[in-house]
């Protein structure tokens, strides 16, 4: 287990009729134990050129999907702009938090509230005949075409890419996917037909890909994502860590 | 002017394969100057023995500080490691404050209600709580009473 140390110092002699300084120190531990937060991001750097007019668009600098719902986690922001007007909002969903304007950092605990993930399962079935070699199935733009004429060798196949918007399991003809972020409106329009699918069918087999189970419609939003939006077009950067369970 | 500078220190040197060392330190300034921030709400040291919720820095009907730059300390100093404190602003959750642990975050209050800072404590059977703010807001703390 990795051990972590936060300090915060905070001092003025002049804020108040007598000086304030006080300094906390805490260990980043896991929820409700004593074991240390073991995953981080790394200290990351962004920079941040909108151009054009404001509203400037923001930028996520972490999704929920990313740590652990209901986790310790921790995050460090701090602004390396030198231009005292140049700010950075910081919004958790929808809410803003607060500006961090030039040389100030945050360190704030983050829930990470994740959504519902969609998921749903495609079957391979097969009317009459074997799967023909060439017999090709697309979904997220990824096509795969079947080397071979084993039903469950092609689900494999189909299984083994790398979606960019999908993870995927295999069991025998079945390969079950799940988004890898929550979103509120899926991509399945049934269940029996996907958005973006495109099942090529050659001569001599009957092959079809129905969706089998799945959770066609719950996918919800995540609604803790954090969002960074800069105050000018011109580049600022943003320095930026996570510590996750 | 007030000069007050807040550092934060991150260290490891086990989380990554090379040690972490972060070291920051800043002045409370006004937006978009070098002016020190000149009012505080004081260090405010909270046993709660409640799990309802509060506002430890209740906003003023009619005042609005959007544009301001505040700065906000909370910590949690409860020993037991289940304890924890449960921090929001407006509709939104940020974390959870464990035993020990502490934040500093940027603060811009809008008008009343709308991103209120709230602190939800996990249990009843009591937790200090240490919170203070740092800010040149208008009509803020310890004037009035919020929900």
């Amino acid at each position: 287990m990795a051990t972590t140390i936060a300090t915060i110092n905070l001092a003025s002699t002049d804020l108040l009729s007598d000086a304030i300084s006080f300094s906390t120190t805490t260990n980043l531990t896991k929820a409700g134990s004593s074991t240390g937060l073991a995953l981080t991001t790394g200290l990351g750097r962004t920079n941040f050129t909108t151009g054009g007019s404001a509203p400037f668009p923001g930028k996520v600098i972490y999704r929920s999907d990313d740590a652990l719902t209901g986790g310790a986690n921790k995050v460090y922001l701090k602004n390396l702009s030198s231009t005292p007007a140049q700010f950075f909002t910081v919004f958790i969903d929808q809410e803003e938090m607060g500006r961090l304007y030039a040389g100030d950092w945050a360190f704030f605990p983050w829930t990470a509230t994740s959504g519902v993930k969609e998921t749903f399962t495609v079957t391979l079935t097969l009317g009459s005949g074997a799967v023909e070699i060439g017999d090709s199935w697309e979904f997220d733009g990824i096509k795969t075409t079947s080397k071979t004429a084993v039903l469950n060798t092609f689900a494999s196949e189909i299984n083994a890419q790398h979606y960019p918007n999908w993870t995927t399991t295999v069991s025998g003809a079945a390969i079950s996917f799940t988004a890898r972020r929550a979103v509120e409106d899926g991509v399945i329009t049934g269940d029996t037909a996907i958005t973006g699918d495109v099942l090529v069918n050659l001569n001599g087999s009957n092959l079809t890909a129905p969706i089998t189970a799945g959770n066609t419609n719950p996918s919800t939003r995540s609604e803790s994502d954090i969002t960074i939006v800069p105050s000018v077009a011109t580049t600022m950067t943003l320095e930026h860590m996570l510590f996750s369970e | 002017m007030a000069t007050t500078t807040n550092t934060l220190l991150l260290e490891s040197t086990d989380l990554f394969d090379d040690s972490l060392s972060i070291s920051n330190t800043s002045t409370c300034y006004k937006a978009g100057t070098t002016i020190g921030l000149d009012q505080t709400t004081g260090l405010t040291r909270l046993y709660a023995t409640s799990e309802t919720q509060f506002d430890p820095f209740p906003v003023v009907k009619g005042a609005t500080n959007a544009a301001e730059n505040g700065k906000v300390y909370i910590a949690n100093l409860s020993e037991d490691e289940t304890e924890f404190i449960t921090i929001g602003i407006g509709d939104a959750v940020i974390g959870k404050l464990y035993a020990g642990d502490f934040l500093w975050m940027p603060w811009s209050p809008k008008l009343q209600h709308v991103n209120d800072i709230e602190i939800t404590p996990s249990v009843a059977t009591g937790i200090n709580i240490e919170y203070m703010s740092i800010h040149n807001y208008a009509n803020i703390y310890p004037d009035s009473v919020d929900s």
